[in-house]
């Protein structure tokens, strides 16, 4: 840290322009960039609002979730319900899409606040265990709840309308480039996720950090410090259900349509894989993490042509699905073992250049 | 805090530059349609050069794995024969293959990856899928998509056309089969056992409507795709008395429900759907059980069938991917390239080869006829393509692993069946 | 009556085998307090190697390498990378254990491709029949199976000192360490242990009614999650009850579908979840699980 503080000036700057940097090339995508990549870069955002989620609850507070799938087709569907007028005979409340995205996300608190009696006396592995057994509970629900979420088919998800502009595939042209769904979400989802992740990391810098921080590594001794835990914990679990559910709205506006097979068990298990790629406990890392897992795949199959031992389909040698499957399952691995602290870990350190064990 | 001002004045600056910057991107708007190539004919998406690229959205790493793996091949095939004899048009076809895995992230980006340049799709595996981009096919994309689910609710786009006979009509000719074969007659009790989704879903409509013209009752089993134990499903529907089973499912499924039910003297005729038979079933224990009371409908003659262009088939087929399985899964890709090829033959004589184009000229072929069995006929969007089905018995001596018992036709109540 | 008679049995020859696979998350949980999630991945290397070398050798030589080979890829996993791990969270190590299932998996499944892989044992299809009641041999094998093995695993960790040691290791690390116990060799040992366990129910779980080894084999090692936690992730008997119970309930959810359609249909799969969850709510360490000791 010194050589840091020896020349915060520099450090600021150069943080600062690249920052900068960021954020124009972030904001100018849309304008570049054709539909497949904006839609990876859409899956991205909600996979790392949904990481931050869970990179709140197992990464800072300890607590290992494997239902976040769960909340993720909660706030999706939920969406679907609050927003849509009622086509095909399926349940509609036909609110304002807004209000209904924001009643998604909270319904998605409600939905991870009552199932505290669980999360509550479990941890550890008998937690993990029982949240998988949301996932079981969901799908069942989605495939036989006709009404409410179409069945196997799914249902139709309204496009988003804010301050009367319509999310859908309208063309809107902007500096002569047409905009689609895809390129009016991107700034919604770029929104969602920036907001997001700087209430996560206020939460996590401040003192409700320290209490969960405190609560993973000994939940006895917290309690004993003064850590109200099981208020905590509850708490925690609600917030991190909230981000699920705010993905799976951003996702469902994405898909355009919710199906029930998206939500279920390699879901969950992705989204651990995302925070302990990125690195446990930290936004950066939930966020770098989502995206390599979500834009693994994707480069995978788009270039399959171009990479060595990647074959497309039908040819013989391993599948670009197969391909990306082997590396973010290595990647798993190899970061828990030889990178602890994850893809976050690395940038910090170059930044710092000094490593404090944190744990 | 002077930086942060700085840094946001730079931001607002740069910003604004890349606005007006954005005004030259690739992707602003330009007048391109309707291109006229030599020779009068017009294109579109899909085409450029001399090629008309065809997607083709598939599963070789998930649960269809063993389906779209056959699809697949069948289709590069068709591909490969077809451009040998000179293309459509003078244009060379292409295939391109993604692979999804039966992941619906996958499958929704893979359709935008492709969409923009492939003229059409010539297989897309997974109905629910299907289901998540019908608004953007029927909303502005059109082209001509040809999912290898036979649901229902897939009918009704004039651009996503299911080819041969849906589940439902297929289960409605199943249990008509098991009527006029089996002794099954009125007042009977028939089990169903089906698939969580739309395809179990679908059939178990038609083995209803079928009850109910037929004055049968269904005895209900519902499974999930992991469920590979039929002892359960076997032991309720022997309690209720059923005279005959009916099967929406997979093929471990089949084998495990007609092993259990012949192992415990329970001896009833099964009837599958297409998808619940593989070939590789027969080398196993099950093998006896289903050669003697196991009965399949298809939309389609079986690959081994004893016809000229199906004998061709397995010949080409098998030159081609001498290792792999002969099953039905081959025949349906074929089917399905083999439509989209004539409606590209077709629309080339319109001389349109745009999207438009190739939906046009596939509504106006009713006479679609390969050589497997049932004649096509996609003038009606609304309806299935055809009412018929063949009723296989799965045979070991046979290539393919299936023989004919019941020729196709369509059932009374097929022909009258309305969804 | 006799349905209900017959249903019963079912389950509890079904749930034979979700005991078998209960019983290797245990193993390793009592030794390492870690759930293995690549369980599944270790069920399906012994179902392959045992797959694909019956023809040649005959079926019980095929079995004990199939045994041994799932036994070598558990050692291998705790050699290569459990053992490489030095923070202390068990949760990350459950989330290592999910990437290494991942690789295993994919690979696996890659190899077996769209076959169905029969393991050549001695019952096939044959049923015992009581009165109205029939009974696959398989499953009375599975059973027994079951039954031998887990009271063998009792009296090992009882009376061996491996399993001293593992009790030990369970009790306190640090302290079994300093009293002599070796950690790596224990939970080496651990790890064989449960690949072999697995490769015994892949057996189980390919022979008759199902039709054999194919690539979504292993997603029945889930169903063996509710019955291992619901016993206790660290008793033995656990393991056999809550394989058991989970078999009956899944059975009877099935068989009486008809009765509960106001569930939805299909209820077979949930219904040990929603058993799980209920028993949790009142033993929140399982029926058979120690109590999580605090020590400050």
């Amino acid at each position: 840290m010194s050589e840091a503080l020896a020349r915060p000036l520099k450090v600021l700057g150069t943080r600062t322009y690249l920052w900068t940097a960021a954020t124009v090339l972030l904001l100018v995508l849309p304008f570049y960039l054709d539909r497949f990549w904006l839609q990876a870069g859409l899956f991205a955002m909600a996979a790392a609002l949904g990481a931050i989620g869970i990179n709140l609850l197992t990464g800072a507070t300890g607590q290992l979730s494997m239902g976040h799938a769960f909340f993720l087709a909660v706030g999706a569907y939920g969406y679907c319900v609050f927003a849509a007028d009622g086509p095909g005979g399926l349940t509609g409340l036909g609110l304002p899409t807004w209000l209904a995205a924001v009643l998604a996300v909270l319904v998605a608190g409600i939905a991870g606040g009552l199932f505290s009696p669980i999360s509550g006396r479990l941890s550890g592995a008998y937690l993990g265990i029982a949240t998988l057994a949301l996932v079981f509970i969901g799908q069942h629900v989605m495939f036989n709840a006709h009404d409410l979420t179409g069945g196997a088919n799914g249902r139709d998800v309204p496009p988003l309308n804010l301050f009367g502009l319509t999310f859908d595939d309208r063309e809107l042209l902007v500096a002569a480039v047409p905009f689609g769904s895809a390129e009016k979400l991107w700034y919604a989802g770029l929104l969602a996720l920036v907001a997001g992740a700087l209430f996560a990391r206020g939460v996590l810098r401040g003192r409700p950090g320290r209490a969960m921080n405190a609560i993973r590594d000994h939940r006895i001794a917290a309690g004993v410090i003064g850590v109200p835990v099981a208020r905590y914990r509850a708490a925690v679990f609600v917030l991190s259900s909230m981000y699920a559910g705010l993905a799976g709205v951003l996702l469902a506006l994405v898909f355009q349509r919710t199906v029930p097979d998206y939500f279920g068990i390699t879901l969950s298990l992705e989204y651990l894989a995302m925070i302990v790629i990125g690195g446990l406990g930290s936004v950066s890392g939930a966020v770098a993490g989502a995206v390599f897992v979500s834009l693994l795949p994707q480069l995978l199959t788009r270039y399959s042509d171009a990479l060595p031992l990647v074959s497309a389909p039908g040819t013989g040698g391993i599948a670009p699905g197969e391909a990306s499957r082997y590396l973010y399952g290595a990647a798993v691995v190899l970061v828990v073992l030889f990178l602890p602290g994850g893809l976050a870990r690395v940038t910090a350190r170059r930044r710092t250049r000094t490593l404090t064990e944190e744990r | 805090m002077t930086t942060t001002t700085y840094a946001t004045r730079t931001a607002a600056g740069a910003l604004a530059a890349l606005l007006l910057l954005a005004g030259c991107s690739s992707k602003a708007k330009d007048d391109d349609s309707g291109k006229q190539a030599a020779g009068g004919i017009k294109t579109g998406e899909g085409i450029s050069g001399k090629t008309i690229t065809l997607g083709a959205l598939t599963d070789m790493t998930g649960v269809y794995a063993t389906l779209g793996k056959s699809v697949t091949q069948a289709q590069q095939l068709y591909v490969k024969q077809l451009n040998a004899a000179g293309g459509v048009c003078g244009y060379q076809v292409a295939l391109t293959v993604r692979d999804h895995g039966y992941d619906p992230q996958k499958a929704v980006s893979g359709y935008t990856e492709l969409e923009p340049k492939v003229l059409g799709f010539a297989q897309f595996i997974g109905s629910p899928f299907v289901a998540a981009v019908k608004q953007r096919v029927d909303g502005g994309d059109k082209g001509l998509v040809l999912p290898q689910a036979w649901s229902a609710s897939l009918l009704g786009s004039p651009y996503i056309r299911v080819i041969g006979s849906t589940y439902d009509i297929e289960t409605i000719n199943a249990v008509d089969f098991l009527i006029q074969e089996k002794g099954i007659k009125k007042g009977d009790k028939i089990g169903h056992v089906y698939f969580e989704g739309d395809y179990g879903e679908s059939a178990l409509a038609g083995s209803k409507h079928m009850a109910k013209e037929a004055g049968l009752t269904v005895v209900e089993q519902k499974i999930k795709p992991t469920d590979n134990d039929m002892t359960a499903q076997v032991a309720a529907l022997k309690q209720a008395g059923v005279k005959a089973i009916v099967l929406s499912a997979g093929p471990r499924q089949a084998a495990s429900l007609v092993g259990v039910a012949a192992a415990g003297g329970f001896d009833v005729p099964v009837i599958g759907n297409n998808s619940a038979f593989a070939p590789q079933l027969l080398a196993t224990q099950a093998g006896p059980a289903l050669m003697k009371n196991y009965y399949v409908a298809s939309p389609s003659l079986p690959i081994g069938a004893d016809t000229p262009e199906a004998k061709k088939l397995v010949a080409d087929y098998r030159a081609a991917y001498p290792k792999d399985a002969l099953d039905n899964g081959i025949v349906a890709g074929w089917t399905a390239a083999s439509a989209f090829g004539e409606a590209l033959k077709k629309a080339c004589k319109n001389k349109d080869l745009t999207r438009e184009g190739v939906d046009r000229a596939l509504l106006t072929i009713n006479d679609f006829d390969l050589g497997f069995g049932p004649v096509q006929d996609f003038t009606d969007p609304k309806s299935a393509s055809s009412r018929e089905s063949v009723i296989l018995q799965p045979d070991k001596s046979v290539t393919g692993g299936m023989r004919v018992v019941r020729e196709a036709a369509a059932s009374d109540a097929a022909k009258t069946y309305s969804p | 009556m006799s349905t209900f008679a017959e249903i019963l049995l079912n389950g509890v020859s079904l749930g034979s085998v979700y005991a078998l696979i209960a019983l290797g998350f245990v193993v390793i949980f009592r030794a390492t307090e870690v759930v293995n999630f690549a369980h599944a991945s270790l069920l399906l290397a012994g179902g392959y190697v045992t797959a694909s070398l019956h023809d040649d050798l005959g079926f019980w030589p095929a079995l004990l390498v199939g045994i041994a080979g799932a036994a070598l890829v558990g050692a291998a996993v705790e050699f290569l990378v459990m053992r490489r791990y030095r923070g202390s969270d068990h949760s990350v190590l459950a989330i290592v254990t999910i990437g290494v299932d991942i690789l295993l998996t994919t690979d696996l499944t890659r190899r077996i491709g769209t076959d169905v892989l029969t393991l050549g044992d001695p019952w096939g299809d044959a049923v015992l029949t009581l009165g109205p009641i029939s009974l696959a041999h398989t499953r009375i094998a599975a059973f027994v199976a079951a039954a031998l093995l887990i009271t063998a695993f009792l009296l090992v960790f009882r009376y061996t000192s491996w399993g001293v040691a593992m009790r030990a290791a369970a009790e306190s690390a640090e302290t079994a360490a300093l009293m002599g116990v070796r950690l790596g060799r224990v939970s080496l040992g651990a790890w064989a242990v449960a690949g072999g366990l697995a490769a015994v129910a892949a057996l189980f779980l390919t022979v008759f009614p199902t039709p054999g080894l194919e690539r979504a084999t292993s997603l029945a090692a889930l169903k063996a999650f509710p019955a291992a936690i619901l016993g206790g992730l660290d008793s033995t008997t656990g393991a056999l009850v809550g394989g058991l119970l989970v078999g009956v309930t899944e059975s009877l959810a099935t068989g009486y579908q008809s009765d509960l359609t106001f569930l939805g249909r299909g209820l077979g799969d949930l219904a040990p979840y929603l058993v799980m969850i209920a028993i949790l709510l009142v033993r929140p360490a399982g029926l058979f699980g120690t109590k999580e000791l605090a020590r400050v």
